[in-house]
């Protein structure tokens, strides 16, 4: 149990700081940009508690504010797509799934992975951009970004699900 | 009453959820309103810190730009002090115009300082910028930011030994602006959109200029000295009610390759903004 939390934390720092250092940088053509932490969220176990799901993600959103001069705006977005990340996984589990299955491409298959990353991404996004732009008073610039920062995102995502996946 | 205890033991996660959202939008809406919620920015010690090193490493791959354009600001400053010293001359030699008045006018009363920038997230909407120079170092809120190039932004608070610099290139940015060898003064504005331009808002109509033009402060602000280079002006059209020109201005600063930058206050300025708290409000 000590070392499941460790190797969480460990991953925690990693996600944390490659989203900083490394993604966090891209921006391509003004509006799509990068969010890979939210991988640590979409990779808890299935059936982890949902107060669980809350803490570390509202925990990594406020980390990122912090790098990111941003306070309380990932924080926000990453806390709501934790909130409905178990309703979401459980559409795309298949009937007599073992309880404890970590969300993956060997566990439930590529496509109902690919799509429940990408509902948890959109959400995610949708969220981040409403409170950024505030005002919608742009809402064709807030559907390019969406849209491009979860493709970027989710292709990200399959990389690294593709390399980790032996 | 049974059932409604049990109810709210299964979906005790609703007040986790509204007690964390309800701390976000605190932490955004604190920002927002120009209060201290700077330790939750990179200007705090430890993100300051962990940008810092690695903006050290960073910094060897632009050495290079970097190197060529302090020789540029170098070469500048040198022909300034020639220029200065041809003046200094000329003043000595017609000593009757120097008399204890005009000495105290011309008395340079802004302080200078240089910093290094450690983080830009130019990725985000709305952008800030961070620096390793902080209220121990003598920076205040609201000095100028300004690099060899062209005005980078104000200071938004400062910490200890880091602080938050508003660039041009965000929503809340106001600076005011003139055109080089004119006297009309208009207030520098970004759309959200282009990171490489500007907009002029009010431009009286009577007001001469053409594309090419060079906009610089315009030194009524008292953040900036007057004639800092912006940038110059690169498009013209008119306000939507007619009233006033709309200039877009391409900036001078590259902002994607910030390295070094300049933090100029002026002397008393903190004096004036005591005094500017005192008047009372409407």
């Amino acid at each position: 149990m000590t070392r499941n939390y460790l190797i969480r934390i460990r991953n925690f720092v990693l996600l944390l700081m490659l989203q900083v250092f490394i993604f966090g940088q891209i921006h391509l053509f003004g509006y799509a940009t990068a969010y890979i932490s939210i991988l640590f969220i979409l990779k808890l176990p299935r059936y982890t508690s949902k107060n669980e799901i809350l803490i570390w993600a509202f925990l990594m959103g406020i980390a990122t504010d912090i790098f990111a001069n941003t306070p309380g705006v990932h924080a926000a977005a990453t806390t709501l797509a934790a909130l409905l990340r178990n309703n979401i996984l459980e559409q795309f589990i298949q009937k007599g799934t073992a309880d404890d299955i970590i969300p993956g491409a060997g566990t439930i298959g590529w496509s109902r992975y690919i799509s429940y990353m990408l509902l948890c991404t959109t959400l995610f996004y949708v969220t981040l951009y409403m409170i950024e732009l505030f005002t919608i008073s742009y809402p064709l610039t807030l559907l390019i970004s969406v849209g491009g920062s979860t493709l970027l995102t989710i292709l990200f995502l399959i990389v690294a699900e593709s390399f980790t996946r032996k | 009453m049974q059932t409604i205890l049990n109810f709210l033991i299964k979906h005790n996660h609703w007040f986790l959820f509204i007690l964390l959202e309800g701390i976000s939008f605190m932490l955004i809406v604190r920002f927002n309103n120009y209060q201290n919620a700077i330790f939750f920015t990179s200007a705090n010690r430890v993100a300051g810190d962990v940008y810092a090193i690695f903006t050290d490493i960073d910094s060897y791959f632009g050495l290079r730009t970097e190197n060529s354009s302090l020789l540029k600001h170098n070469r500048e400053l040198l022909q300034e002090i020639a220029v200065l010293r041809g003046q200094l001359n000329e003043a000595n030699n017609s000593k009757a115009l120097l008399n204890d008045t005009t000495a105290n006018r011309y008395k340079n009363n802004y302080n200078f300082y240089a910093a290094n920038v450690v983080s830009n997230t130019l990725t985000r909407l709305n952008y800030f910028i961070v620096i390793d120079k902080g209220l121990e170092d003598g920076i205040g809120n609201e000095m100028g930011v300004f690099n060899s190039n062209g005005v980078v932004g104000v200071i938004y608070q400062a910490s200890q030994h880091y602080s938050l610099v508003l660039p041009l290139l965000n929503n809340k940015s106001n600076t005011s602006c003139k055109i080089r060898n004119g006297n009309e003064t208009s207030i520098l504005q970004w759309d959200g959109k282009d990171k490489e331009f500007s907009y002029l808002v009010d431009l009286p109509r009577h007001s001469r200029f053409a594309i090419g033009d060079t906009i610089v402060t315009s030194g009524h602000s008292s953040i900036f000295p007057e004639d800092i280079p912006v940038g110059t002006i690169d498009d013209i059209e008119e306000s939507i009610d007619g009233m006033f020109y709309k200039a877009r201005v391409r900036l001078f600063a590259d902002f994607s390759t910030l390295r070094t930058v300049f933090i100029v206050g002026r002397d008393g300025y903190k004096e004036q903004k005591e005094l500017e708290k005192n008047i009372p409000k409407q």
